[in-house]
């Protein structure tokens, strides 16, 4: 018998069982969220309908980069949903399922047979989830896209960029994985009123309004002030100076002054009592109206420094302060490693694998994230022989007539 | 009908952006969420912009809770906490352990007290950094994570890295994480009757949201480096200038380019270009080349109109959205997106809402952010 040791991991979500139909990034990665809160998470997959992830950057399907990056403490089941007999299968899985995930296309659900109404024929309480661009309905919401573009019709990539210049947006890679996070937690909170009432229903989460959701402040102002809020660099209402200053190299530190103390003590620090002493930068609302000057000036008092030198000076003294960190810097970063920000999963072709661990630490009791990606179909034993209750003659037959596949 | 978290009752002790984000998700979800202010008010409600004297800032981020002042250095005031914990399921706070500890508040001391309490600290980098490190503010955070080093993509090197839209992203984002482990938590003492600790590092959740393209750099299947192009994907898109605003393009294969080059109406420039250039010859200088001709073209186009007409012909152009095009976007209004209120100081608002639609449990505004203490006689007496 199989390595189960995946069935017994601890953590707040012990014993809560996800069904996950998805691809790429926001689906999994919100599966990804519950299976590292310790629920049981079985994604749904096919040699005939791959997860792109499992292609990208290799050839190997089982140790493709990028769907390792994510699917840790996943389990994996092989069915195909384009034969009726696969889907009746993966129905049988929802029967036996708390949670089932979507993020494939808008309908492709609906013609699986795999809508909510039906399933909740065959489980009455299941809650479902699907991920969409604009959500499952509405004038938009056949359309698909990507988290970029989600991003612009945000509200999000308008806030994002120099002053002055078009606003570029966040990253190209942003978005998709928050779409996930909230996701679960919309799970999760479903679960709590099952709990209470014994009642199931139905999640539709829109990815772009998931953006949006992330500069509701701004937005409730625009209501409140009527002012259009805009890409505005670095700039903040209340903090000044706040921003990034160019160091030795490359690097560039980031400095956020909230009060007259911390305006002194970075002007110490810096052994800049030229600016300290300047009228124009003599109280916050000074060094806002001349801010530019201010950012210019401090840049050159920056330059000579190494960043993370700099930022821990300041932070000694009283200054908010931090390098801005580049991937180099990331992934050589003692203290990250230490605290298990990067921690090490079992991995099927190299032994072992770092991965980004959860940002939480839970405990007593907390969940175990120790298991890399599953290989494809790694428990279909588990799934059709224990959870369903198949024969092995019966399980062999479909494998034989490739419906597991 | 309800919220999904009926029934619950959460203690905020936070005093920022992020453990406040953390308690609006779970009220807006229908949790009683009992805001623990200091005399004078909870810092958010001194925070811009300010209108008739009230926090904008402060409006948003506590809708559907409870105000109860306590002035927590007075014992009898300590006391009154204690007897709120004693009947509530979890603790939200975002200080500092120099501020846990003075109140005891601190992880032990709450798990010795209150053993059925889930109890929650968001910190910048999480329990048992440095204590000059948790003084980080969101600008910080999300420099330290490393969205700021390559936000926007394609940055060169001679401009600043940026602290992402608004004022407090990296708020936002740790608050999500926050309000699943704690709502997780609740889950796991419906069961056990005991409470947990939950150490929310808002550094780590920068960290984790950027996985599948980090993780390959600590894997070393992806060279980790300086370039602040790391996370990009390459390609043109981008953000466009046009006539009333800005458009985003994103475009990948030969299709995306046919239809482009017919909605431009096939200019002479586009000759120029492999038809498969987007999958095969898609290098710098081709990205440079027809973001220049790009343009210049779109340039003179509105952003509504060329965006539906992009649609339609199968082209990824997208309206870059302000906060005035979405109320009256139409898959916005179609989902209800945003709520409309009447705030007790600022009249008729737009709450924006949550990005999920729950069939049973519907998320809304049922009561603007509260009065500073407004609830303190039934915290008091209750």
């Amino acid at each position: 018998m199989a390595d189960k040791s995946f069935l017994d991991r601890g953590g707040p979500l012990a014993g809560v069982r996800v069904l996950e139909i998805t691809k790429v990034w926001a689906g999994p990665y919100a599966g990804k969220m519950l299976a590292h809160l310790g629920a049981e998470v079985i994604k749904v997959e096919s040699r005939t309908n791959l997860d792109e992830m499992r292609a990208y950057g290799g050839v190997d399907t089982d140790s493709a980069p990028y769907f390792l990056s994510i699917n840790q403490e996943i389990l994996s089941v092989q069915v195909n949903m384009k034969t009726a007999e696969g889907l009746d299968l993966v129905k049988r899985m929802v029967a036996e399922s708390d949670v089932v995930i979507d993020n494939i296309r808008p309908g492709a659900m609906e013609r699986s047979g795999l809508d909510y109404e039906s399933l909740k024929q065959i489980k009455p309480d299941i809650i479902q989830c699907a991920i969409k661009m604009w959500g499952t309905d509405g004038p938009l919401g056949y359309q698909t896209g990507y988290a970029p573009s989600f991003a612009a019709l945000s509200g999000l990539t308008a806030l994002v960029g120099h002053e002055g210049e078009t606003p570029r947006g966040m990253n190209i890679r942003y978005g998709d994985s928050t779409a996930g996070a909230c996701a679960a937690l919309a799970c999760i909170a479903a679960l709590h009123h099952r709990e209470s009432t014994g009642e199931g229903q139905f999640i539709d989460l829109s990815a772009v309004e998931t953006m949006t959701s992330l500069v509701g402040d701004s937005l409730f102002a625009w209501s409140v002030t009527g002012e259009v809020p805009a890409a505005d660099g670095n700039f903040h209402p209340e903090m000044c100076p706040h921003g990034a200053y160019p160091c030795t190299g490359v690097d560039w530190v980031s400095i956020a002054v909230g009060d007259e103390a911390e305006w002194r003590a970075l002007c110490e620090t810096l052994g800049a009592s030229a600016l300290r002493d300047d009228p124009r930068f003599a109280d916050l609302s000074s060094r806002l109206a001349n801010r530019h000057a201010l950012d210019a000036a401090l840049g050159e008092a920056t330059r000579g420094h190494d960043a993370a030198d700099l930022a821990e000076k300041l932070r000694e003294a009283g200054v908010p302060a931090f390098k801005s960190m580049s991937s180099l810097d990331l992934c050589g970063d003692g203290f990250l490693w230490g605290r298990e920000a990067f921690r090490m999963v079992s991995d099927h072709r190299q032994g072992s694998r770092p991965i980004i661990g959860p940002s939480w630490r839970i405990s007593p009791d907390g969940p175990e994230v120790a298991r890399g990606a599953p290989l494809l179909g790694e428990h279909n034993e588990y799934v059709y022989r224990e959870m369903l209750g198949l024969s092995e003659a019966e399980m062999d037959d479909l494998v034989a007539r490739k419906v597991i596949v | 009908m309800t919220g999904a978290l009926e029934g619950l009752t959460i203690i905020e002790t936070a005093e920022r952006v992020a453990g406040e984000y953390t308690g609006k998700l779970m009220a807006d979800l229908g949790a009683t969420v009992i805001k623990v202010e200091r005399p004078g008010g909870a810092p958010t409600r001194h925070m811009g912009p300010l209108r008739e004297g009230e926090s904008a800032l402060f409006a948003y981020l506590n809708t559907n809770k409870k105000s109860v002042v306590l002035d927590l250095a007075v014992p009898a005031d300590r006391t009154t906490l204690d007897r709120l914990l004693a009947r509530a399921d979890a603790l939200v706070d975002d200080h500092a352990a120099s501020w846990t500890e003075a109140h005891r508040l601190e992880p032990e001391a709450v798990a010795a007290g209150h053993a059925h309490l889930v109890h929650c600290i968001v910190t910048p980098f999480g329990q048992g950094a440095p204590a000059s490190w948790q003084a980080a503010r969101p600008l910080n955070v999300i420099n330290a994570g490393g969205w700021a080093y390559h936000s926007p993509s394609e940055t060169p090197h001679d401009k600043p890295p940026l602290k992402g839209a608004g004022r407090f992203l990296s708020d936002y984002e740790a608050g999500i994480d926050a309000a699943m482990c704690v709502t997780a938590s609740l889950l796991r003492k419906r069961r056990t009757g005991r409470g947990q600790f939950i150490d929310i590092s808002e550094v780590e959740v920068q960290l984790n949201r950027i996985d599948c393209v980090l993780d390959r750099m600590l894997a070393g299947e992806a060279e980790p480096s300086e370039a602040r192009t790391a996370y990009d994907m390459g390609g043109p898109g981008t953000s466009f200038a046009c006539r009333d605003g800005h458009v985003f393009l994103f475009m990948t294969t030969r299709v995306h380019w046919k239809a482009l080059c017919e909605l431009m109406g096939e200019p002479e420039w586009t000759a120029d270009f492999r038809e498969d250039w987007l999958e095969f010859d898609c290098t710098k200088d081709n990205v440079a080349r027809f973001r220049e001709h790009f343009s210049d073209w779109i340039a003179g186009q509105e952003k509504l109109a060329i965006s539906e007409a992009a649609q339609k012909a199968g082209v990824p152009i997208v309206p870059v959205n302000t906060a005035a095009d979405l109320p009256r976007h139409e898959q916005f209004i179609h989902r209800g997106f945003f709520q409309e209120g009447e705030h007790p100081a600022f009249g008729q608002v737009l709450y924006p809402m949550a990005p999920y639609r729950m069939s049973a449990t519907p998320v809304a505004v049922a009561t603007p952010a509260p009065a500073l203490g407004a609830d303190q006689e039934e915290a008091a007496h209750g």
